[in-house]
C-alpha cells in the first residue's frame, strides 16, 4: 500500500485527529468496553456491583422469554430488510423510468425519512390508531378488525409497516442515484433488443446496482435491529404480551424499567456480536454476488 | 436488409433545433456514413432512426413501412454504440445472447447457431466466457459487433464505436467493418466526427453541419465537388485554404486576384456569374507546390512554420495577410522566415460565396461528371 504523507509534521497531524479520537474514545469506545465489563456484574444502583462471571450469560441462555425476543427481532429485521428494499426498489424503478416531475415525487417519498423515528411513530399511530386513525375506518371496511393494542400478530404488523415506511426514503435516495449512474447506453441497448421492463429492472439493473443494495441490506439491518426502538416505544411498548417486543426494546427495558444494568449489558453483547456476525456474513456474500465492476 | 427514408424530419430538444428538417434516402444494404462536427446533429439523426428519439416532425421509413412512431425494439434494428454498451456483469457470451433470449423470437438452436457464426466471423471464439471487464477495447467492440450481428437485423446502426479505440486497432477494426459489410451486405448507417473513417467506409457519405445535410455524395465527389465552403474545409486535413481574391475577367480569361497574387482560372461553369465580383478561393494544401523558377501562375510567400510529417512538409505561409498552409515535397530546403515562390494547380481550384458559402464553381468541373448517386437529399 502507498503512504501519501499529507503533513510533514506528525504533531500536527495527531493535533487535527484529536477532537474525533476523544469523542469516539468517550461516547464509544468506553461506553463499549463499560457495557462488556458490566455484564460480568450484577450491578444495581442501590446496591453496587457484584462479580457473577458468565451468570448473566447462562440467565440469558436459559431464559425462553429471551429466546422468543430474539427470533421475533430476526423475524422483524428480516421483514423489514426485505419489506424496505423491495418496496424501495419499485418505488426508484419508477422514478427513475418517468421523465416529468421526477424531483416531485422524489421529495414526496423522501420525506418520510426526514422525520424523528418518535414523529414517524407518532404519525403512525394516528394514521393507524384502532379507534380514532385516519385509514382504520377504511381498513375495517375491507372486512379487517382493527385491534392491534390486543392483537399481537397486528401489531407486529403495523410497527413493521411504519418501520418500512419510514425507511424507504432513505433506500430510494440510493437507489435512485445508483440507477442514475447506469449507463444510458445499457438502457438503450436492452429497449432495441426488446428486453422487457421488468427483465431490464431485474437483469440489468440490479446486477449493476448490487454493490448499492449491499451496503443498503447492511444499513437496513442495522435500522432493523437498532433503529425501529422509538416507533415500539411509542405504539405498543413491546406488546401486546410481547408480539413486537424486539432485543432492542427488551433490552432497554431491563436496564431502565427493571434496573438490572448488569443483566441488560449481557443482552446487548449478545445484539451486539449477533449483529457484528450477520453483517461479517453478508460481507462475505456480497463478495460473492455483487457486481463491483472491472 | 431494407431502405431508409427520412422526409422532412426535425427533432426539437426543449426549443433547441437539433436535426432541421433532413431528407435523407439510404438505399439497400448501402453503407452510409454521417460525419459531421459535434454538436451537427448526426448522432440525434441515427437515434431517431433507432427509435431512442421521437422526431418532433416528419416521417421515418423502413421499406415500405413508416415506423416514426414505431418502438425501437419492433424496428429491427442493431446499434453499436461508442462505449460498447456491454453489460458489465454478464459474460461475452451472455452479452451477446441475452436480447435475443429476452426478446423471445428466436429458438436456442438457433441462437447457438448464430452466436457460433458470429464469433466466427468476428474471431471472438475464445473470449466468450470473460466479462467485459476482462476484455480489451477492441475485443469489447468485437463482442458488441457481435450482439448487433446474431440479431441478423435490416440496419445497423453504429455511433462512433470506433472512436474509443487506439489510433492503430481503429485502422485495423475499420477494415474488418468494411468487410464484415461486403460480408453480409446489410443496410449500414455509421455515425463518426472522424472523416477518414467517414471516407474510406462509406458508399455515400452525408455531411452534417448545424441540424442540416451539407452534401451527400461518394467519398471521391465529395472531397472533389465540395457543394459547400462547410464540406470544403471540413473534407481534407489540412483543410482547404480559402483565400479572398476578385474576380478579373477580360471577358474570355479569367483571374482569381488577391493583394499579392493574380492565378488564372480555366474556363468553367459560374465563372461569367461571379466576375468583376468577389469569391473564397479554395486551394487544397496538397494543390499547392514550392516552384523553382516563378511563371505566371506562381506568387511569393513567406514561410511562418515547418513541420516535416514524413512523406512530405507541411508549410504553414504567409502571402500578404491572408494564411494558408500547403504540403511541400519532403526534405524541402526552406526554414521559417524563407520566401517561397509558390505554383497552383489551377485545375483544383475552387470558388465559393463569400456570403452564403455556396460553391459557385469547381475548375475540375469540365470533366465527365461521376453517376448521380442512389442517395439525394434537399438542404
Amino acid at each position: 500500500m502507498s503512504t501519501h504523507e499529507v503533513f510533514t509534521d506528525r504533531l500536527q497531524a495527531g493535533v487535527l485527529l484529536l477532537p474525533t479520537m476523544v469523542v469516539s474514545l468517550l461516547f464509544l469506545y468506553y461506553p463499549t468496553v463499560r457495557a462488556i465489563g458490566l455484564s460480568f456484574y450484577q450491578a444495581s444502583l442501590a446496591r453496587g456491583d457484584v462479580f457473577v462471571g458468565l451468570e448473566n450469560y447462562r440467565r440469558l441462555a436459559g431464559s425462553t422469554e429471551y429466546l422468543r425476543s430474539v427470533l421475533l427481532s430476526v423475524l422483524f429485521a428480516t421483514c423489514v430488510v426485505v419489506g424496505v428494499m423491495a418496496v424501495a426498489l419499485c418505488v426508484s424503478f419508477l422514478i427513475h423510468e418517468i421523465e416529468v416531475g421526477k424531483g416531485l415525487y422524489l421529495v414526496a417519498v423522501i420525506w418520510p425519512y426526514a422525520l424523528p423515528p418518535a414523529v414517524a411513530g407518532l404519525v403512525f399511530l394516528f394514521i393507524a390508531h384502532p379507534n380514532i386513525g385516519i385509514f382504520t375506518s377504511y381498513i375495517e371496511a375491507l372486512g379487517i378488525d382493527v385491534n392491534w393494542f390486543s392483537n399481537g400478530p397486528q401489531a407486529f404488523v403495523v410497527v413493521l409497516i411504519a418501520a418500512v415506511w419510514k425507511q424507504i426514503g432513505y433506500n430510494v435516495i440510493f437507489m435512485t442515484a445508483a440507477l442514475g449512474n447506469v449507463p444510458e447506453s445499457l438502457t438503450e441497448t436492452a429497449e432495441l433488443d426488446g428486453v422487457s421492463r421488468t427483465q431490464r429492472l431485474l437483469r440489468v439493473y440490479v446486477p449493476i446496482i448490487s454493490p448499492t443494495l449491499v451496503f443498503l441490506v447492511i444499513m437496513n439491518t442495522i435500522y432493523g435491529f437498532f433503529g425501529t426502538f422509538a416507533m415500539v416505544d411509542l405504539m405498543t411498548k413491546g406488546g401486546p404480551a410481547g408480539a413486537t417486543n424486539i432485543l432492542i426494546y427488551d433490552l432497554y427495558r431491563t436496564a431502565f424499567q427493571f434496573y438490572e444494568f448488569g443483566f441488560a449489558s449481557a443482552k446487548s453483547v449478545v445484539l451486539f456480536v449477533a449483529v457484528g456476525l450477520l453483517m461479517y456474513g453478508q460481507f462475505r456474500l456480497s463478495d460473492r454476488y455483487a457486481y463491483y465492476g472491472g | 436488409m431494407t431502405d431508409v427514408t427520412l422526409q422532412n424530419v426535425r427533432k426539437e430538444f426543449d426549443g433547441v433545433v437539433a436535426v432541421k428538417n433532413i431528407d435523407l434516402q439510404i438505399p439497400d444494404g448501402a453503407f452510409v456514413t454521417v460525419v459531421g462536427p459535434s454538436g451537427c446533429g448526426k448522432s440525434t439523426t441515427l437515434r431517431l432512426i433507432a427509435g431512442l428519439e421521437r422526431a418532433t416532425d416528419g416521417t421515418i421509413q423502413m421499406g415500405n413501412e413508416d415506423v416514426t412512431a414505431v418502438e425501437p425494439k419492433d424496428r429491427d434494428v442493431a446499434m453499436v454504440f461508442q462505449n460498447y454498451a456491454l453489460y458489465p456483469h454478464m459474460t461475452a457470451r451472455r452479452n451477446i445472447t441475452f436480447g435475443m433470449k429476452s426478446a423471445g423470437d428466436f429458438s436456442d438452436e438457433e441462437i447457438d447457431r448464430q452466436v457460433r457464426e458470429a464469433t466466427a466471423v468476428l474471431d471472438i471464439d475464445d473470449l466468450l466466457d470473460r466479462k467485459p471487464g476482462e476484455l480489451s477495447g477492441g475485443e469489447r467492440q468485437r463482442v458488441a459487433l457481435g450482439r448487433a450481428l446474431v440479431r441478423d437485423p435490416e440496419v445497423f446502426l453504429m455511433d462512433e464505436p470506433l472512436s474509443n479505440l487506439d489510433a492503430k486497432l481503429r485502422i485495423k477494426m475499420r477494415a474488418e467493418l468494411a468487410k464484415l459489410h461486403s460480408e453480409f451486405e446489410t443496410t449500414t448507417i455509421y455515425v463518426t466526427h472522424d472523416q477518414t473513417e467517414a471516407l474510406t467506409l462509406g458508399d455515400r457519405v452525408v455531411v452534417m453541419n448545424d441540424g442540416r445535410i451539407q452534401q451527400v455524395d461518394s467519398p471521391q465527389r465529395l472531397y472533389d465537388y465540395p457543394e459547400t465552403r462547410f464540406v470544403a474545409e471540413f473534407i481534407g486535413d489540412p483543410a482547404m485554404n480559402m483565400l479572398a481574391v476578385d474576380i478579373s475577367s477580360d471577358g474570355t480569361e479569367y483571374e482569381a486576384v488577391g493583394p499579392t497574387f493574380r492565378i488564372p482560372l480555366p474556363e468553367g461553369d459560374g465563372l461569367e456569374t461571379v466576375a468583376g465580383g468577389q469569391a473564397l478561393l479554395g486551394v487544397r494544401p496538397e494543390s499547392l507546390s514550392v516552384a523553382d523558377s516563378a511563371d505566371r501562375s506562381s506568387f511569393a510567400a513567406e514561410v511562418t512554420v515547418t513541420e516535416p510529417l514524413g512523406d512530405s512538409l507541411l508549410l504553414e505561409c504567409r502571402t500578404g495577410d491572408q494564411e494558408f498552409k500547403l504540403h511541400a515535397e519532403p526534405r524541402t530546403a526552406v526554414e521559417p522566415g524563407d520566401r517561397v515562390a509558390l505554383t497552383v494547380e489551377t485545375e483544383r481550384l475552387h470558388l465559393f460565396d463569400p456570403q452564403t458559402g455556396a460553391a459557385i464553381y469547381h475548375a475540375a468541373a469540365a470533366q465527365p461528371p461521376e453517376e448521380t448517386g442512389p442517395i439525394d437529399s434537399t438542404l
